[in-house]
């Protein structure tokens, strides 16, 4: 009865949290964003300032799925994500990863979905900050590589999409490419979700058994000199043999589905 | 330069470059598909054809290609427009 109850608000909760999201998405961009355009000028402060506001509210938005019951985290090592300039790769188990990632790195860049740059309530924001848009075509990893040295932390999920719950974990070589030819050092963090839910193709609504809980490792740096020198200094087979190694390397990351 | 010949100079780029084992590399084979290059690979693939053609590359010239045929029958042409 009372797992029963526990479960039925997290439902409730759940909606309210997500509810929470959109508001505060369409908030951002009518009040807000136009407020800031309007005081501060200069465009790159602007981005800067954007980023920054993205970071609290998603700060403060984990904190409401918290206190609200829907999850609990452990974060370590997340004072290494604030070194500038940083090429940031996690696994992406959950629909939320990124809020988490956000909500850690104060200058975080990212490359967003063209889609999210038309939605009404995600548009103010990923304007105002600037976020790449992945619709750029061949010069998606120049961009990227640009947004690392100006001293951004870049964060990019290399799976491309959330990884499938069923079936083995598959990864674009774009974040590799990223890496080989900047070149740029990974910091990689690993994500752990369980019981494991907001998965790709599962409805917010079907909440888990128990309250979702985090594991958030910020791990060592990965230097990628060795790949670059291992293929003769060719970056399109470094990001080949890169590929193949962040794989086993998230891979041991993947936990069997809990089974809600 | 033979069709032949720009084959053979695509299959070695191919291997150096994308380390794609020889067996896989036949003109039939589709560059998406069967050899796994993405839209990374096709910009890394063009400069390199390049010396080949003996002139600058527009990728334009590429959109329509799928397998190695299609890029060794868009190169042919495109020499031959250039000595024409």
């Amino acid at each position: 009865m009372l797992e029963l109850l526990d479960r039925g608000w997290r439902v409730i909760a759940t909606a309210i949290a997500f509810s929470s999201f959109g508001l505060g998405g369409l908030l951002l961009r009518l009040v807000y964003f136009p407020l800031l355009q309007l005081i501060v000028r200069e465009r790159a402060r602007q981005t800067r300032l954007a980023r920054l506001s993205i970071h609290h509210t998603f700060r403060l938005f984990i904190e409401l799925m918290r206190v609200l019951g829907i999850l609990r985290y452990d974060i370590v090592g997340a004072e290494r994500l604030r070194r500038p300039g940083l090429l940031i790769l996690a696994n992406h188990p959950t629909l939320i990863d990124v809020v988490f990632l956000i909500s850690l790195v104060p200058n975080a860049d990212c490359v967003v979905k063209a889609a999210l740059a038309r939605n009404p309530f995600t548009r103010g924001p990923v304007r105002a900050t600037g976020y790449i848009c992945n619709d750029s075509g061949a010069g998606l990893v120049e961009d990227c590589v640009t947004s690392v040295h100006a001293g951004n932390n870049l964060i990019i999920f290399p799976e491309g999409t959330r990884t499938p719950v069923d079936g083995p974990m598959k990864l674009q070589r774009g974040a590799a490419n990223i890496a080989t030819r900047g070149p740029c050092t990974i910091t990689p963090v690993t994500i752990r979700c369980e019981p494991l839910s907001l998965t790709k193709g599962l409805p917010w609504w079907k909440v888990p058994v128990r309250r979702m809980h985090f594991t958030i490792v910020v791990r060592d740096d990965i230097e990628v000199a060795p790949f670059l020198a291992g293929a003769g200094n060719e970056p399109a087979l470094a990001a080949r043999h890169l590929t193949d190694y962040l794989h086993d390397y998230f891979s041991t990351e993947k936990p069997a589905h809990a089974g809600a | 330069m033979t069709k032949q010949e720009m084959f053979d100079r695509l299959s070695a780029i191919l291997q150096e470059t994308f380390d794609i084992a020889p067996e896989r590399i036949k003109p039939e084979s589709r560059l998406y598909d069967d050899l796994d290059i993405d839209s990374i690979d096709a910009v890394d693939l063009i400069v390199k054809l390049k010396p080949i053609a003996g002139r600058r590359l527009q990728p334009d010239a590429f959109k329509s290609v799928r397998t190695l045929q299609d890029v060794v029958d868009a190169l042919y042409g495109l020499m031959h427009d250039a000595t024409a």
